[in-house]
C-alpha cells in the first residue's frame, strides 16, 4: 500500500469490499432494469414489439422492482456504509455482521427476481406479474413475498449495523456532535424503520399467508393502504442518499463548502417526521377512505415540500460559494466558473435541475382535487422518472465516478465518456419525461401494454399522439445509450490496474458548522417520538375505519390468478432458504462474492 | 441557530408558497365543490353483485329532472354497461364498483377518474353540457388483459336520448289442435321521469296492430296482441314489434300437435 495514497479502500479495506459488492449488485439491477425499460418503451409506443402484450406486465414488474428496490437500495447501503465509517472515522463493529445483512439482501432480491422472471416461461409454474405495488387480489408466487421480506430484513440489520457503530463511537466521544453524514444516515434509517412497518404488516400478516393458502381472503383496501404507508416514504429512502450527496459531495466538487450544517440537519429531521403520514396522497381516488383523511395527507404532503425547498437553497448557495472560490463573479456569471467538465459535478447539477422540474409536476400530483386529472396516467410515470429516475439515478451514477476509484483503488476508466454519459441521460430524460407528462394530460394511462384502443383515440391539442410516442422512444434510446456508456466505465475501471494517484477520501466542510446547530437537533429520540405520534395521528383512524368497513380479511373474493403451488413444497423451499441464509451467510458472501468481484 | 438573511427570506417564501397551495386546494374543495371520492357508500359483497339492486343490472337511471345515476361494474376486462349513454345538459352521478380485482374507471381527458375496488363503491358527480363521445379506460393494472379493458361514454343530444326498453315474450311453437293463439306479451319500460308518448306497432305474419300509448314516467306499460293459430296456418311465421327505434322480432311455428306438453311456455 502506498503511503501517499489516502483513498477509502486504504483506510477501510474490509468495508470497501462490502461497499463494492453493494455497488455491483446495484449496477446489475440497473442493467437488468434498463433492458426491461427499453423493451417496454418500444412496446407501448408501438415502435417495436417482439414480446406478447401479456408478457409486458412481467417486464414492467421486473423494471419496477429491479430499479426501485434493488438498484436504489443497494446503492444506498453502499454509500451509507461509506458515510458512517468515513465520518465517524472508525470501522464497523463486526464485518461479518455487515456481510450477513448484505447477503440477506442479495438472497432476498434473488428469490423475488426468480419469482418475477419465471413469469416469462410456462414451463415453470411460477409467476409474480403483480408490479412493484402488488395490490391484492392480484397474487404473486409466495417466493416473491418471501424474497421481499428477506431483503427488507437485510436493510433493518444494515441499520442496526450503523447504529451500533455510532453507539460505539459515542462511548468514546460523548460530547461531540453527531457528524453530519452519520446524522443523515441515522435519521433516514429511523424513518425507514417506521415506514417498513406498513409493508411488513401487509406482507407478513396478509399477503404471504394468503399466497400460501393459509388464509382465504384479504381486504384489498387494507393491504393497499398498508403498502402506501410504506410506499410514500420509500420515495424518501431513495432520495435521502441523493440529498446526502448534494449536501456533502456537491459543495466539495464545486470547489467550496456546505453553506449550512444546521439547516441540513433540520431538513433531515423534517423528512423523518413528515415522510410517513403522507402516504394516503397516493389514494386520493380510492373509495372507502374519507375525504378528511385525504385532506390531512394533503396538508402534510405540502409541508413536506419545505425540506426540499430548503435543500434547493442550500445546494445553489453552496455551488455559488464554490464558484466564487474558483474566481467566479457577477449575478449569474459565477455559473461559468463551475467545473462543468467534471462528470461528478455536472451529473449532480443536472440531476438537481431535473428535480426542480419534478417539483412542479409533483405539486400537481399532491393537489388533492387536481389529482383527478393525472392520477394513474402517463403523467405520473413522467414525474417519477424525473425524481427517482433522474434526481436519484443520475446522482448515483455521477457520484459513482468518484466512489468507484475510492472502493476499488483504481482510476476511473474514462472521464470524457462519463461526462457524455450524464449529459446523455439528461437529454434522454428530457424527451421521454416531457412527452410522458403531455400524454398523461390526454388521459393516456400508465402500466398499459397497448394504450391504443379500438373504440376511441386520445386527442392531442398540440402535436399528436404519434409525435409523443416518437419522443418517448427517442428518449428511451438515448437513456439506453447512456447506460451503455455507464457500464463501459464501470467495467473499464474494474479492469484497470491499481492507481497511485487517487484523491483523498473526504467530504465537504461547512461554512456554518454543527456548533451553530441547536443541540436539540441531535436528539434522535425526540424526533422519533414526534414522527411516531404524527403517524398515529394520520393513520389510526383511516386504518380502523377500513377494517371496520371491509373487515380484517375483506370480502369473499378469489385471488387472481389463483396460485397453484402447494404448501408442503413451499415449506420445504422456505426451510432450505432460511438455512442457507442463516447458516452460511458468512461463507457464502466471502466465498462467492469476493471471488466474483475479484 | 445562525441563519443567513437570504436563507430566512427563502424560508418565509417557501412557507408562503406552501400555505398558498393548501389554500388553493381548500378553495377548490369548499368554494368550487370539487369533492373527493370518499367513504359515502357502504361496502358491498363483490360475490353478490348480481343480486344487488343497483349493480345486478348495471345501467343508467333518471333520478331528477336533469339528474341521472349510472351504476357501473368494472371487471376483468370490461366495463358494464358499455356504452354508457346519457343526455346532454345532465348531471350524472357514477357509482362504480369492481367485481374481481382493483380496476379504475377513467374517462379519458376529463376529471372523471376513480379507483374501483372490490367491496367498495366509488361515487362521483359530473355535468355534461355538450353531446360528445368519450373513451373510458382502466388505468389500474388488473391482469394480463388490462390493455383490452375499455368502454365508451356517449353524451347524446336530448332528442336522441331515452331510457325506453322494449321486451317481448312469445311462444316458439303453437299447436293447432288446442285451438291455440299466437300471443306477444309486450312490455314498454320508460326509465325517464316524464311520460313517454309513443306508438307500439306489432306484426304477426300478415296481421298488423297499432296502438298509441302514453307510458308514465318510471313505469312499464304492458299489452298483449294475439292471433288465432288457425288463421296463420301451419308453418313458420315471423313477428316483430317496434316502439320508436326499438325493435324485437322472432319466429313462431304453428304445428299440428305439440311433441311434449311441457315446452308450452318457452321464451
Ligand atoms: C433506460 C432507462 C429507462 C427507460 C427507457 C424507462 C422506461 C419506462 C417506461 C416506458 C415506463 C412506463 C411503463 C408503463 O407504465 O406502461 C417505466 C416505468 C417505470 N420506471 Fe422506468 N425507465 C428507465 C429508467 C428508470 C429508472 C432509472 C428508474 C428508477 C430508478 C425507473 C423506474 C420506473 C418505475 C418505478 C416505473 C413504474 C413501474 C410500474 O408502474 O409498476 N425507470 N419506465
Ligand atoms: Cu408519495
Ligand atoms: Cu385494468
Amino acid at each position: 500500500m502506498s503511503e501517499s495514497r489516502n483513498a477509502y479502500i486504504d483506510a477501510f479495506p474490509a468495508e470497501a469490499k462490502v461497499v463494492r459488492a453493494a455497488f455491483y449488485s446495484s449496477f446489475l439491477a440497473l442493467a437488468l432494469g434498463g433492458v426491461f425499460g427499453i423493451i417496454q418503451t418500444l412496446h407501448r409506443t408501438d415502435v417495436f414489439r417482439f414480446i406478447d402484450s401479456t408478457d409486458y406486465y412481467t417486464v414492467l414488474t421486473a423494471h419496477g422492482v429491479f430499479l426501485v428496490i434493488s438498484f436504489t437500495i443497494f446503492f444506498l447501503v453502499g454509500i451509507f456504509t461509506w458515510a458512517i465509517t468515513t465520518s465517524l472515522d472508525r470501522s464497523v463493529k463486526d464485518i461479518r455482521f455487515t456481510w450477513g445483512w448484505y447477503s440477506l439482501m442479495a438472497i432476498g432480491i434473488t428469490l423475488t427476481g426468480v419469482a418475477i422472471l419465471a413469469g416469462f416461461t410456462d414451463s415453470i409454474d411460477m409467476s409474480a406479474d403483480v408490479l412493484f405495488t402488488f395490490y391484492a387480489p392480484l397474487q404473486g408466487h409466495p417466493l416473491f413475498y418471501i424474497g421481499l421480506v428477506l431483503f427488507i430484513v437485510g436493510t433493518w440489520l444494515a441499520g442496526a449495523d450503523w447504529f451500533r457503530t455510532w453507539w460505539a463511537w459515542k462511548q468514546e466521544n460523548p460530547d461531540e456532535r453527531i457528524p453530519l453524514p452519520t446524522f443523515m444516515v441515522l435519521t433516514t434509517m429511523l424513518m425507514w424503520y417506521i415506514a417498513t412497518l406498513g409493508v411488513a404488516a401487509s406482507v407478513l400478516l396478509f399477503l404471504l399467508p394468503w399466497s400460501l393458502g393459509l388464509i382465504e381472503t384479504v381486504n384489498p383496501l387494507l393491504t393497499r393502504t398498508l403498502f402506501w404507508f410504506f410506499g410514500h416514504p420509500i420515495v424518501y429512502f431513495w432520495l435521502m442518499p441523493a440529498y446526502m450527496m448534494w449536501y456533502i459531495m456537491l459543495p466539495k466538487v464545486s470547489g467550496g463548502k456546505l453553506f449550512s450544517d444546521p439547516l441540513a440537519r433540520v431538513v433531515f429531521v423534517l423528512f423523518l417526521i413528515l415522510s410517513v403520514p403522507t402516504g394516503i396522497h397516493h389514494q386520493y381516488l380510492d373509495p372507502g377512505i374519507a375525504e378528511g383523511f385525504k385532506f390531512i395527507a394533503m396538508t402534510n404532503t405540502m409541508f413536506l415540500l419545505l425540506p426540499s425547498l430548503l435543500t434547493a437553497f442550500t445546494v445553489v448557495a453552496s455551488m455559488e460559494h464554490g464558484a466564487r472560490q474558483r474566481g467566479g463573479e457577477g449575478y449569474f456569471g459565477w455559473l461559468k466558473a463551475l467545473p462543468w467538465r467534471d462528470p461528478v459535478f455536472t451529473g449532480m447539477a443536472l440531476a438537481g435541475l431535473m428535480f426542480a422540474a419534478a417539483g412542479f409536476s409533483g405539486m400537481i400530483n399532491a393537489g388533492m382535487n387536481i389529482n383527478y386529472l393525472v392520477h394513474n396516467t402517463f403523467w405520473v410515470v413522467g414525474h417519477f422518472h424525473l425524481t427517482v429516475g433522474t434526481a436519484v439515478a443520475l446522482t448515483f451514477m455521477a457520484v459513482t465516478y468518484w466512489f468507484l476509484p475510492q472502493v476499488t483503488g483504481k482510476a476511473l476508466w474514462n472521464r470524457s465518456v462519463a461526462l457524455g454519459q450524464v449529459v446523455l441521460w439528461f437529454l434522454g430524460m428530457t424527451f421521454m419525461s416531457n412527452a410522458m407528462h403531455r400524454g398523461g394530460l390526454l388521459g393516456i394511462p400508465r402500466r398499459t401494454a397497448e394504450p391504443q384502443y379500438d373504440g376511441f383515440e386520445f386527442e392531442a391539442s398540440v402535436g399528436s399522439v404519434a409525435e409523443l410516442d416518437a419522443q418517448i422512444a427517442l428518449g428511451g434510446i438515448l437513456l439506453t445509450l447512456s447506460l451503455v456508456l455507464f457500464f463501459a466505465n464501470v467495467i473499464g475501471t474494474a479492469l484497470n490496474g491499481r492507481s497511485d494517484t487517487l484523491p483523498d477520501n473526504s467530504y465537504a466542510e461547512t461554512l456554518s458548522g454543527p456548533e451553530d446547530a441547536p443541540k436539540v437537533l441531535d436528539n434522535l429520540k425526540l424526533w422519533t417520538i414526534i414522527a411516531i405520534i404524527l403517524v398515529i395521528f394520520a393513520y389510526t383512524f383511516p386504518l380502523l375505519s377500513i377494517i371496520d368497513r371491509g373487515g380484517l380479511f375483506g370480502p369473499d373474493i378469489n385471488p387472481f390468478p389463483v396460485s397453484i403451488e402447494t404448501i408442503p413444497m413451499l415449506a420445504m423451499a422456505l426451510e432450505g432458504y432460511t438455512t442457507a441464509a442463516v447458516a452460511s451467510a458468512g461463507e457464502f458472501a466471502q466465498a462467492t462474492l469476493l471471488g466474483v468481484i475479484r | 441557530m445562525n441563519i443567513h438573511t437570504y436563507e430566512k427570506l427563502w424560508l418565509i417564501a417557501a412557507m408562503v408558497l406552501i400555505v398558498g397551495f393548501i389554500a388553493t386546494i381548500t378553495y377548490g374543495s369548499v368554494a368550487l365543490g370539487i369533492t373527493m371520492v370518499g367513504d359515502q357508500e357502504d361496502t358491498i359483497e363483490p360475490r353478490e353483485l348480481s343480486e344487488d339492486d343497483r349493480f345486478g343490472e348495471p345501467r343508467v337511471e333518471q333520478v331528477g329532472e336533469n339528474e341521472y345515476e349510472a351504476y357501473v361494474v368494472a371487471r376483468t376486462f370490461m366495463f358494464q354497461p358499455d356504452p354508457i349513454e346519457i343526455p346532454e345538459n345532465s348531471e350524472v352521478t357514477f357509482y362504480v364498483t369492481a367485481r374481481d380485482v382493483i380496476h379504475s374507471f377513467s374517462v379519458a381527458g376529463t376529471n372523471i377518474n376513480t379507483m374501483a375496488i372490490p367491496g367498495e363503491i366509488a361515487t362521483m358527480t359530473a355535468e355534461f353540457d355538450e353531446p360528445g363521445e368519450y373513451g373510458i379506460v382502466c388505468n389500474e393494472y388488473c391482469g394480463s388483459g388490462h390493455h383490452n379493458m375499455e368502454g365508451e361514454l356517449h353524451v347524446l343530444p336530448e332528442d336522441e336520448f331515452d331510457l325506453t326498453e322494449l321486451s317481448v315474450e312469445a311462444d316458439d311453437e303453437v299447436a293447432l289442435e288446442d285451438d291455440d293463439e299466437v300471443t306477444l306479451e309486450i312490455a314498454v319500460e320508460n326509465g325517464q321521469l316524464e311520460d313517454l308518448e309513443t306508438t307500439i306497432e306489432a306484426e304477426i305474419g300478415d296481421e298488423t296492430f297499432t296502438e298509441d300509448v302514453t307510458v308514465e314516467g318510471d313505469s312499464t306499460y304492458e299489452t298483449t296482441v294475439s292471433v288465432d293459430a288457425a288463421d296463420l296456418g301451419e308453418g313458420d311465421h315471423d313477428w316483430s314489434v317496434t316502439v320508436d327505434d326499438y325493435e324485437e322480432s322472432g319466429t313462431v311455428t304453428v304445428v299440428d300437435q305439440l311433441e311434449d306438453d311441457g315446452g308450452d311456455d318457452d321464451e
